[in-house]
């Protein structure tokens, strides 16, 4: 199984490439969501229900999400 | 030094209000129809078509040419010319209180808001009406704001009309980054801010603290109180209030905390029938689209009573099917009938799905044919038909959708 963090890539890859973005090559825990992924608002509500259908967690439920280290927080 | 008007750092463009009159003075050529992604055109095309007495109707500027036809009828173009104007010289802002005064009564504003079934609706508005919840006065001649809206959209306009009639700078934040958004209320010292709560959720975490801000609005959405804490402590100074608004009438109420509490000037023009507010005909613009119950509109939003004297409520929720996302209201019909157009697909079920940082994400199930399709191919096709924030950003192939114990379809899934 694929581990969390190439997941959550995959994830925000499928994003970026739903609104015709350039895709991602790789992120770390340090990855800013807004300024290395280049995910807007809508971006980020639609990686939160991506991430929800398939944790069960809503990532954004206290607004502390910046980086792609603070998604793996969650859902650890 | 001449007073800033407008400042937009993403269009790299700073106008004083010497500038802004010169402008207004030189410009030769108007059309009704505004469409256009630069705030500074929207706001000067607003200000124009009162000076010349005109009526302006302003278009999102993302909306696709179809939908536009659909809007406006197909010879829109030759409808609204491109026409001369006369010439006019403004020197000082009392000019164009003048021509406000010889106009107001005649002027006319046009926008759009999602109908509850099928096409946006047109909503004219008056100068009294649009400028109703306005207040001037010398308190304000300083007050510096802080744009978070879409100036074709109701809540930005009341806004730049709040701004604009108090001779005020206005400073763009709508669709700037968050870090360029707290750099710029600092830098600009901006004093008052109005916007979503999904515009104040992407502040979050506190970075900067923002001491210049002394009053806040929002409206739309609810805000959970544990948010609104976290944003006090952003915003040391501000005093924090919660609008009632609707692109029919404007803001109508306002709250501290999620206790809105009914001024007398209101009294007559508000009627609460089975907890749904309805409010009078005179509160409205003018539109074919309200449907109107003996002069009564039906708002759809529905509150809980706390007290009866003075009139104190609570939203609870709303009895229509619009989804609101991030402050955007989308109509799950119209979103429904143009996926319905896509080759292949059978069935269709679009629905707001909770979400904590937009409030509702657009999603939707499909039932399709035997046909290969994916979720990129129908939010392609969309994009040439619907406005960005109405197409569904989580898209499931179902063999059946979903339907509530008594075969309706429910929107309120989760």
């Amino acid at each position: 199984m694929m581990d969390k963090m190439t997941h959550i890539l995959s994830l925000i890859n499928l994003v970026l490439c739903n609104r015709g973005k350039v895709e991602i090559e790789a992120v770390n825990e340090g990855s800013h969501l807004r300024n290395d992924c280049d995910l807007d608002s809508l971006d980020l509500a639609e990686l939160t229900v991506r991430i929800e259908a398939e944790y069960e967690v809503d990532i954004f439920d206290d607004g502390f999400v910046v980086t792609v280290g603070d998604i793996l927080n969650k859902l650890n | 030094m001449d007073k800033t008007f407008f400042k937009d750092v993403a269009a790299k463009l700073e106008v004083s209000y010497e500038k802004f009159f010169i402008d207004l003075s030189t410009t030769k050529s108007y059309s009704a129809i505004c469409r256009s992604d630069s705030f500074y055109f929207v706001f000067k095309q607003i200000i124009l078509s009162l000076i010349h007495g005109k009526e302006v109707i302003l278009l999102d500027s993302d909306l696709s040419d179809e939908e536009v036809s659909k809007l406006l009828g197909k010879n829109h173009l030759e409808d609204y010319p491109i026409g001369d104007i006369e010439e006019i010289e403004i020197i000082e802002f009392s000019d164009i209180q003048k021509y406000i005064n010889v106009n107001k009564e005649t002027w006319r504003i046009t926008l759009f808001t999602s109908g509850t079934t099928g096409l946006p609706k047109k909503i004219s508005h008056t100068f009294n009406s649009i400028t109703r919840s306005v207040k001037t006065g010398n308190a304000r001649v300083n007050d510096i704001w802080g744009f978070a809206y879409n100036p074709t959209h109701m809540a930005g306009l009341q806004v730049f009309f709040q701004a604009f009639l108090n001779h005020n700078t206005i400073i763009r934040l709508f669709g700037l980054g968050r870090s360029m958004i707290t750099e710029q209320i600092n830098d600009c010292s901006i004093t008052n801010l109005s916007a979503t709560p999904t515009f104040y959720r992407m502040l979050l975490p506190v970075d900067h603290i923002c001491s210049s801000v002394r009053g806040m609005t929002t409206g739309g959405e609810k805000f959970d109180s544990k948010t609104l804490n976290i944003l006090q402590s952003m915003f040391p100074n501000a005093k924090i209030r919660n609008v009632y608004a609707s692109t029919e009438a404007g803001s109508l109420f306002s709250s501290v905390g999620d206790l809105f509490t009914l001024s007398s000037d209101f009294a007559n023009l508000i009627r609460i029938d089975n907890n749904e507010i309805f409010l009078h005909k005179s509160l409205l613009g003018e539109s074919a689209g309200i449907k109107l119950i003996n002069d009564w509109y039906a708002t759809g939003d529905l509150i809980e009573i706390y007290s009866q004297d003075p009139f104190t409520f609570k939203f609870t929720s709303r009895k229509n099917e619009m989804i609101n996302t991030g402050g955007y209201k989308v109509n799950p019909q119209e979103v429904e009938e143009s996926i319905r157009s896509f080759h292949g697909v059978k069935d269709v079920y679009v629905f707001g799905k909770k979400n904590s940082l937009l409030g509702n994400v657009v999603c939707c199930e499909i039932v399709k044919s035997d046909i290969f399709m994916d979720e990129k191919e129908i939010r392609d096709f969309l994009k040439d038909k619907l406005q960005e924030y109405k197409i569904p950003r989580f898209i499931k192939f179902v063999e059946k959708l979903s339907v509530t114990r008594t075969g309706k379809l429910s929107r309120r899934v989760n």
